[in-house]
């Protein structure tokens, strides 16, 4: 077989991979199958102890390995095919274009940290300064395309829609402000670099790659992300099967509802956060436990917060501008959770 | 020949995606050598100001060659590597 047949052959198979997988995901939408696990709080009194946890990752995997799957594809072939090149031209040559990008983008850039750091320092160094590469910083891990899909399937697409909302408010309202005290202002001086953008781009001539390496490479992002989060996300299934079994729904009833669960969850959330999608389950059984929808808008919110990419970056911009923009990210949270709250009364 | 400079471009700590782009280029750096090319291997702190200001704002993994990013956000096939460092050679 000669290379140009092999490529299409490739090129064929690969995309009918894609499809598929796409196309069984519409099917179940239009079938409306359920993707979300099915098993209730008052189920596991029927379960041993040591059976809980299989049957918990069952329910979720039987109903959600579509889901689970077609976000992995979509993220690696929205990384892939991405414009990185165009992207980051724009990202770094002004201010409103820095908000709309950093804010617009941060959902397909980041599902990695390999880019999330490099991208921060990047949009702070060249150009946009501080306010944008914050906006960045904070959009990313609350709404990148895996948490959107995986939040809108699992728990549902209003709380997925609000936590974009929100979460765009909170970062660029946190850019601006920052870029607007006098230690902000001071960082953004300190790491301005005076080169000329248009410099800097005559040095980056990427090689284009035929389509299907392109898809190979797409799905090895993906099955990359895969096998970065799963053990975590198993791990994580765990131990969220157990506190859904054994916590009692007064307690969650008590606790995390009202005004007080709202603070509550904002304070805990940010400590827990784990970029592994454990969040949106302990969040989903939480609320079958009787949380209210807006602790949970509030919970999901409290999480902008990812720890190695935290001390990453606070490394260059140091401890003030950190605690600003957790003291906003908080502040943010226990406000929309509220307003979410009243709004659609599920306080 | 001319020499080839290779500039593998990484956070630090580096990446999972980055270590094994490093891992790429240097295998293919070993066996060029063999071959009788000079050839170069850095690694280089892709947020160190001299970085975004030769090349502005990148994606990691990134490969420059003699200079030029040639790839980003991406781990490279071995052979895609080989054609970028022959090429650079000549």
């Amino acid at each position: 077989m000669n290379e140009k047949t092999f490529r299409k052959a490739r090129t064929t198979l690969l995309l009918l991979f894609v499809f598929a997988v796409v196309g069984y995901l519409i099917y179940t939408r239009i079938m409306a199958y359920s993707l979300a696990p099915t098993l209730e709080p008052k189920d596991f009194s029927n379960y041993a102890w040591y059976e809980i946890p299989f049957q918990f990752l069952w329910d979720y995997f039987s109903h959600g390995w579509i889901c689970l799957l077609f976000a992995f594809v979509t993220a690696g072939l929205v990384y892939e095919f991405i414009p990185k090149q165009t992207i980051t031209k724009y990202m770094s040559s002004s201010k409103v274009a820095g908000y709309a990008l950093g804010a617009g983008l941060a959902p397909f850039f980041t599902v990695c940290s390999c880019t999330m750091v490099p991208l921060f320092a990047g949009i702070l160094y060249s150009g946009s300064g501080i306010g944008p590469a914050i906006t960045f910083l904070l959009m990313a891990p609350a709404a990148n395309i895996l948490t959107i899909l995986i939040t809108g399937e699992f728990i549902s697409w209003e709380i997925a829609l609000v936590r974009i909302i929100v979460s765009l408010a909170t970062a660029v309202l946190a850019g601006v402000t920052i870029s607007k005290t006098s230690w902000g202002k001071a960082i953004e001086k300190e790491h301005q670099t005076s080169t000329a953008d248009t410099m800097a781009q005559q040095r980056v001539e990427l090689v284009k790659i035929p389509l299907d390496e392109k898809l190979v490479s797409a799905l090895k992002f993906g099955g990359f992300l895969a096998k970065q989060i799963l053990p975590y996300f198993i791990l994580g299934l765990v131990v969220v099967s157990y506190v859904e079994a054994f916590l009692p729904q007064e307690l969650v009833g008590g606790y995390l509802t009202g005004v007080t669960g709202v603070l509550l969850a904002s304070i805990v959330g940010g400590p827990l956060y784990t970029p592994t999608l454990v969040e949106i389950v302990l969040g989903r059984s939480l609320l079958q436990l009787g949380m209210s929808k807006a602790t949970l808008l509030s919970w999901l919110m409290g999480q902008p917060y990812d720890i190695p990419n935290m001390v990453a970056v606070s490394r260059i911009v140091r401890w003030k501008v950190v605690l600003t923009y957790a003291l906003i990210a908080w502040a943010c949270s226990v406000s929309f959770g509220l307003l979410y709250g009243i709004v659609t009364s599920s306080l | 020949m001319k020499e080839v400079k290779v500039e593998v471009i990484e956070p630090e700590p580096a990446c999972v995606r980055c270590q094994t782009a490093k891992k790429v280029v240097e295998k293919v750096a070993e066996t060029l050598k063999h071959a009788g090319m000079t050839v170069k291997v850095e690694k280089v702190n892709i947020i160190s100001k001299e970085i975004v200001g030769k090349y502005g704002l990148l994606v990691s993994p990134a490969i420059a060659v003699n200079g030029v990013v040639k790839v980003m956000g991406r781990v490279p096939s071995e052979e895609e590597i080989i054609r970028l460092m022959k090429e650079a050679a000549k």
